[in-house]
């Protein structure tokens, strides 16, 4: 199997009590219609403790699932199973054509694989028959209007909605700075709550986001570094509401990033289907990957690419991936190290990052070769960061990609400094203090990380001892 | 206003509190007091953000030693993770060992992953783990990191106890007066545990040239320093002595006589009304503690023979003999013990009885012999005292004792499939298991359910493979 191998079968488990329960279901004598199709999916039956059988499907192009079975694990054993099967071999799947229940979960996905199908999907010899039989459904002009009249409606109240949300952000703004933002950190918690939930109902979700992962962020910070990053982090959020009621005069790419900060979203299909977006493609590497829960409840996963082509556009891309806590998923599908060759689609911005999947050529795959990181050491990566920041200035995390660094202790702190220079020292976070100790013993890496403005999360180092890895 | 302004005249203003301290240079950022606090607040925050971060004044210099040892193979670094995770000791035991014996180390990568494996058993692991065990204690308290064999007269202070005992212990066997010339000039800087330990490897070519020293630590401060500094002397005497312990014995062994042709001596230890029965290998091994085989002998007037047929009615005067004779290494005499109290290997476990005297790969492998034989009977002992001998045998059974327990009732019993229970049992049984046996024990795992044989066949795969790599 090209696609899933044993190693990224242990590496999608939750925990190895599920690794278990899945081992016992790998014999075909519990699977029926264990099938193969287009597209990279495979997919069967499994007969668990319910009266009909749980129905799995697994897209071995980028390792994603699908499980009827009630179980909060994710992936399920049944999903471990079925591509436990496919990797081992010894289990033969019959080629066939995806039946509808599949169909209908690559439907859903509008990922690489999905695309594929779609594309299949369009192209039907020509007959008067199903010419006839496909007449497309006759709209009706004035609901049409009626609905987009409503949607227009809606936009405009929503619009109201956050200016008022705004002017209550910059009254609130002033109260914390007439109060003295010294003492801002020790009633943070409670105070941003307050403005953040007013954002909420004034339809300011991304804002609302901001402040509620505002107390943690200063409580994460030494105590004497707590006031200027109040007066930095209240800043911007004025910033953000200036610039939101001066869109108009900004450029295209500027406006929707800060649409996109106070919450306005692009939905996947509109992204997809709109032809002025920026597409490219390439073979990427997975560089890094973080899995966060959000203070709303939503586990975050960040998928981190770097094009190994040296070409025009963007040279690195995060995926976001947003699945409720409940769900008990902790890792994201891809791994650091992995390669694929795939045409991603930029959500428009001043500094394109975020992107989707618009068609992946070749599964996600274990890649032991280095990542062509670029000859750049840490404080050329730090110079693209401040140019980042002149242009975005609420820029949240950055990517630097570098060489020539090293790790170095300063009291309990690591930071991550040039090899042959003390020009800049950027600390690391403390929760990777010990997880980067051993790489304090490299005199030089190549990496990649993210600098939020405070502190650096290292994701991959390359060094003479091989790959270290930040999950 | 430039960035300084910002810096020097605003955000002072903004830190104490606009509504107070708002002056002149505040108002000319906007066209109202409200905007012109938001505006300085906008400004002087992204003012901060263009701030580099502080380069610290000094950085720690971390030396890592050199470590000679090799690398894991990469693809034996996540099995390792996944082999470590949850598993027994005995299973971390055995890989440790095997890490120490091929000469591997764990990749420095994985050192916080497994920093509970590598904390306990760091001098297995070579002196990169050393090292990493140590980076957090004060420099003062740092020793040294080395291997077994780097230890020489002029550094082997400064290695772990464990590796010091190896060193004197070797030492002591090419030069007895040397070993011992060094461990009296140590001696007033060693702690108890130290002393019990180092103390413990003149045991190996004693002679009178050790007398004084012996004699000289006979009123030590620890009560196990003293118990063995009057063992190593009675063995030096032959005689019994003035051993207040031994008249202690004396007065609980009852001596009688039975048969009616011929008389044979009857020993009976008489425990104290007071010690219930769960207490009683403790008080045993408690009573017997400061007491040698030759002692009693002496007390008694029997041969050693004699003594145990005397007692071969008492199984806790027989248990009481057999701690005496393994910790004198008369592992015929405990032979002869365990026919007769063939529970005496659990009775040890359940003490969690641990040697004060060191032992080497052959004493050991015979003390194995003396107390288990599965090809008589194998006592249906509970995991820990499986867990016990692991840890007491320091690594593998012998080959023919092991194959014996793999073809035993009390463990063939074990792979029935209706048998349920966790891997624990199988992890130290493969844990235990040597290198020829491990297609044997792959094969008899095969009937048992997937979480149950796991860890202890990935543990057979990771030594088979560690062994494996020249």
């Amino acid at each position: 199997m090209a696609g899933i191998s044993l190693d990224k079968i242990e590496a999608l488990a939750p925990d190895q009590a599920s690794l278990v329960a899945a081992r016992k279901l790998v014999r075909p004598g519990g699977w029926s219609g264990l099938s193969s199709g287009d597209a990279a999916l495979i997919w069967g039956e499994c007969q668990g403790s319910g009266s009909s059988p749980y129905r799995v499907i697994v897209s071995e192009s980028d390792a994603g699932y699908k499980c009827t079975c009630p179980s909060r694990k994710f992936p399920c054993k049944h999903s471990l199973a079925l591509m436990w099967m496919r990797a081992e071999g010894k289990v033969a799947f019959q080629s066939a054509s995806a039946p509808e229940w599949v169909q209908d979960w690559l439907r859903r996905r509008r990922t690489g694989a999905g695309a594929d199908s779609d594309k299949e999907d369009a192209p039907k010899p020509k007959s008067l028959a199903s010419a006839v039989a496909d007449k497309p459904e006759e709209i009706d002009p004035k609901s049409e209007a009626r609905a987009t009249a409503a949607r227009e409606r809606a936009r405009r109240e929503r619009e109201d909605a956050i200016l008022a949300g705004l002017d209550d952000l910059d009254t609130w703004l002033l109260d914390q700075a007439d109060a003295g933002l010294a003492g801002f950190a020790g009633h943070a918690g409670k105070s941003c709550r307050s403005i953040a939930q007013r954002l909420v109902d004034a339809k300011a979700p991304g804002l609302a986001t901001r402040l509620d992962a505002l107390p943690n962020r200063i409580y994460g910070l030494p105590e004497s570094a707590r006031p200027m990053a109040a007066v930095e982090q209240l800043g911007q959020l004025h910033l953000l509401a200036e610039a939101y009621r001066r869109q108009e005069s900004l450029s295209p790419e500027l406006r929707a990033d800060v649409r996109r900060e106070v919450g306005w979203t692009q939905s996947r299909d509109a992204l997809l289907t709109e032809e002025a977006t920026l597409t490219v493609s390439g073979t990427w590497r997975v560089v890094g990957t973080v899995s966060e829960v959000q203070p709303d409840k939503l586990r975050r996963f960040e998928t981190w690419l770097w094009r190994e082509e040296l070409a025009d556009g963007p040279q690195t891309a995060v995926l976001l991936d947003f699945i409720p806590v409940a769900a008990g998923q902790t890792r994201g599908a891809f791994r650091t190290g992995e390669r694929m060759q795939a045409a991603l689609v930029f959500y428009p911005s001043t500094r394109p990052l975020r992107a989707l999947i618009k068609e992946m050529m070749s599964p996600a795959q274990d890649c032991g070769i280095e990542v062509g990181l670029p000859d750049v050491d840490l404080l050329k990566a730090y110079e693209e960061y401040e140019l980042a920041l002149a242009a975005i200035p609420w820029l949240n995390n950055w990517p630097m990609g570098f060489s020539n660094a090293r790790i170095r202790r300063s009291g309990e702190r690591l930071f991550i400094c040039s090899a042959d220079s003390d020009a800049v020292a950027l600390p690391l976070m403390a929760n990777q203090t010990d997880a980067t100790s051993p790489l304090t013993a490299v005199d030089s890496f190549s990496g990649f990380a993210l600098w939020d403005g405070y502190a650096c999360r290292l994701c991959m180092a390359q060094t003479w001892f091989g790959r270290w890895v930040g999950e | 206003m430039n960035a300084n302004d910002l810096r020097s005249r605003v955000l002072p203003v903004l830190l104490c509190g606009a509504r107070r301290e708002a002056g002149e240079e505040l108002l000319v950022l906007g066209s109202s007091r409200e905007r012109s606090v938001l505006n300085a607040l906008s400004l002087a925050g992204q003012s901060l953000r263009f701030e580099r971060p502080a380069v610290p004044s000094g950085f720690a210099v971390e030396r890592w030693p050199r470590d000679e040892r090799r690398i894991v193979p990469d693809s034996l670094r996540r099995p390792i993770l996944r082999l470590l995770d949850r598993s027994t000791d005995d299973t971390a035991r055995s890989l440790a060992l095997a890490f120490e014996s091929r000469k591997f180390r764990p990749h420095p990568f994985d050192l916080p992953m497994l920093d509970g494996f590598v904390r306990r058993y760091a001098d297995h692991l070579g002196v990169t783990a050393q090292f990493w065990v140590q980076r957090a204690i004060p420099a003062e308290q740092v020793r040294g990191y080395f291997e077994a064999d780097e230890l020489a007269a002029e550094n082997w202070t400064e290695g772990s106890l464990r590796l010091r005992v190896k060193f004197l212990r070797e030492l002591r066997k090419q030069d007895p007066e040397g070993a011992r010339r060094l461990l009296e000039q140590s001696w007033p800087g060693e702690n108890p545990d130290n002393r019990v330990q180092l103390l413990s490897t003149l045991q190996a070519g004693l002679s009178h040239e050790d007398k004084p020293f012996v004699e000289s630590i006979q009123k030590d401060r620890a009560p196990r320093v003293r118990a063995i500094a009057h063992r190593l002397l009675a063995a030096l005497s032959s005689s019994t002595g003035d051993n207040p312990a031994l008249a202690a014995c004396v007065e609980r062994i009852q001596r009688s006589k039975t048969g009616l042709l011929k008389k044979r001596n009857v020993l009976r230890l008489e425990l104290p009304a007071n010690v219930k029965k769960h207490e009683t290998n403790r008080w045993i091994q408690e009573q017997f503690t400061d007491v040698t085989l030759e002692q009693v002998e002496g007390a008694y007037e029997m041969s050693r023979r004699e003594l145990v047929e005397a007692a071969e009615k008492d199984n806790n005067l027989l248990f009481a003999l057999a701690l005496l004779a393994s910790r004198e290494n008369r592992f015929d005499l405990l032979d002869a013990i365990t026919d007769e109290a063939p529970d005496t290997w659990g009775r040890m476990s359940e003490l969690g009885w641990e040697e004060d005297l060191e032992k080497d790969r052959e004493e050991l492998d015979a003390r194995a012999a003396a107390l288990i034989k599965p090809r008589k009977w194998l006592p249906a002992v509970p995991f820990p005292a499986w867990s016990w001998l692991h840890r007491q045998n320091g690594g593998p059974l012998p080959a023919d004792i092991m194959r014996d327990i793999l073809a035993s009732t009390t463990w063939t019993e074990q792979l029935e499939a209706e048998k349920k229970g966790g891997s624990e049992l199988v992890q130290v049984i493969c844990a235990l298991c040597p290198p020829e046996l491990r297609g044997l024990i792959r094969t008899q795992l095969d009937a048992l359910e997937a979480d149950r044989k796991d860890k202890g066949r990935m543990l057979l795969d990771i030594l088979d493979e560690l062994e494996s790599l020249v």
